[in-house]
């Protein structure tokens, strides 16, 4: 009777699979998202060569999140990822000011590729915890998210390290991925 | 040859899209609006009012209105995300600005947010469409009284209308989005714009 009423459950309000890219510069945070998201607890980690790559399940919603190395020499790597992609978690460093206008530029090169036309972009503007951090208004204008017209976005204040704002952004994301996406 | 009957079909039977800004300050129902908008108009189901949390960023929807498309660009209301409205004015057709009827100690905040995107030359022209929202809720004020309130100057040469509605249970939207489309239909701004995209004939193409 149990298992009947699971399987009536979850056909009614059934779990949807999503594949999220997490893109930004080295040092933004994304592998310590991950481990945050997947796992709830910060690790110690080190610059990611290649990529890792976990499943999250939030909201109903099993997201495959794919962390992919930030760095200069294999961000032209990203593009293999792309198929297939329902949503990208751009990750920022808020505090470190003086390669916004790099993470625009590559934000904006990511928002070109056919092969992502259909994803919806969530913003974490990261390490809020840090003194001198630009709050999501600063990032929002430092990125030049106001050029994004043809599909959904939202910018969230984050801090990895202390766990906030992680989980309004997927709150976010499993609402417009469920609505219907961009 | 064929780029000039291409060029003529589509002008012919291409719909014409529109693009609609919803604003408003925070809390007005921007978002419960598109979302109302979304289900009453097209095969998407919208999200709930429940599920809905404060916009910081843009949400859009996409539906069709009597053989017209329409693009809603729903912004955050908060008031750090206020500079980026204007980032939006040049390409809008008409703007529909949302205003929680029931909250009268916020009505001066969503008259000065209204005042100052209507002086911004980039919205010159555009159809606008108030609404008195929240009409679900037993202490919101009627249209009229809330034009009474706004005592908007300077709006004599835009068209625009007041209308009563719930974002909530739906009451009023369709009646306001019929004006609006038909403001849009006639407005010398899209034609404007459309002059400027270069769909002004079979010419262009």
């Amino acid at each position: 009777m149990g298992i009947l009423f699971t399987k009536m459950f979850s056909s009614l309000f059934g779990n949807k699979e999503a594949r999220i890219l997490v893109l930004g510069l080295d040092n933004a945070g994304k592998t310590t998202i991950l481990y945050r998201l997947q796992m709830g607890e910060v690790v110690s980690t080190i610059p990611t060569i290649g990529f890792n790559v976990e499943t999250v399940q939030y909201n109903n919603i099993k997201f495959q999140v794919w962390d992919l190395g930030g760095q200069t020499s294999i961000r032209p790597y990203w593009r293999c990822y792309f198929p297939n992609t329902q949503a990208i978690i751009y990750v920022v460093d808020s505090s470190d000011t003086d390669r916004l206008v790099i993470a625009k530029d590559e934000f904006h090169a990511i928002l070109e590729e056919e092969e992502l036309r259909g994803a919806v972009v969530l913003i974490f503007a990261n390490k809020q915890d840090l003194p001198g951090a630009l709050d999501d208004a600063a990032v929002t204008e430092a990125l030049e998210l106001h050029k994004i017209k043809n599909r959904q976005w939202a910018i969230f204040k984050t801090s990895a390290i202390k766990g906030e704002g992680l989980f309004e952004g997927l709150d976010w994301l499993s609402n417009t991925l469920k609505s219907g996406g961009g | 040859m064929f780029s000039l009957f291409y060029g003529l079909w589509k002008y012919v039977f291409s719909k014409t899209e529109f693009h609609v800004l919803i604003l408003g300050i925070d809390k007005a129902g921007k978002t419960t609006l598109l979302e109302k908008l979304k289900s009453l108009y097209s095969n998407l189901e919208g999200l709930p009012p429940d599920r809905i949390v404060p916009t910081v960023g843009l949400n859009i929807g996409r539906i069709e209105v009597s053989n017209t498309k329409l693009v809603f660009w729903d912004l955050g209301g908060q008031p750090g995300l206020r500079s980026i409205w204007e980032k939006y004015y040049e390409e809008a057709h008409a703007v529909i600005y949302v205003i929680d009827a029931a909250c009268p100690s916020r009505f001066e905040d969503s008259k000065s947010a209204l005042e100052k995107a209507l002086r911004h030359e980039d919205l010159q022209g555009a159809p606008l469409l108030i609404l008195a929202n929240k009409q679900d809720l037993a202490e919101a004020v009627s249209a009229e009284e809330l034009a009474r309130y706004l005592d908007l100057k300077k709006l004599d040469e835009r068209v625009y209308m007041f209308e009563a509605v719930s974002a909530y249970d739906g009451m009023g939207i369709k009646e306001g989005l019929e004006w609006l489309v038909d403001a849009m239909e006639r407005s010398k701004r899209t034609q404007m714009l459309r002059a400027r995209a270069g769909v002004t004939g079979p010419a262009s193409a």
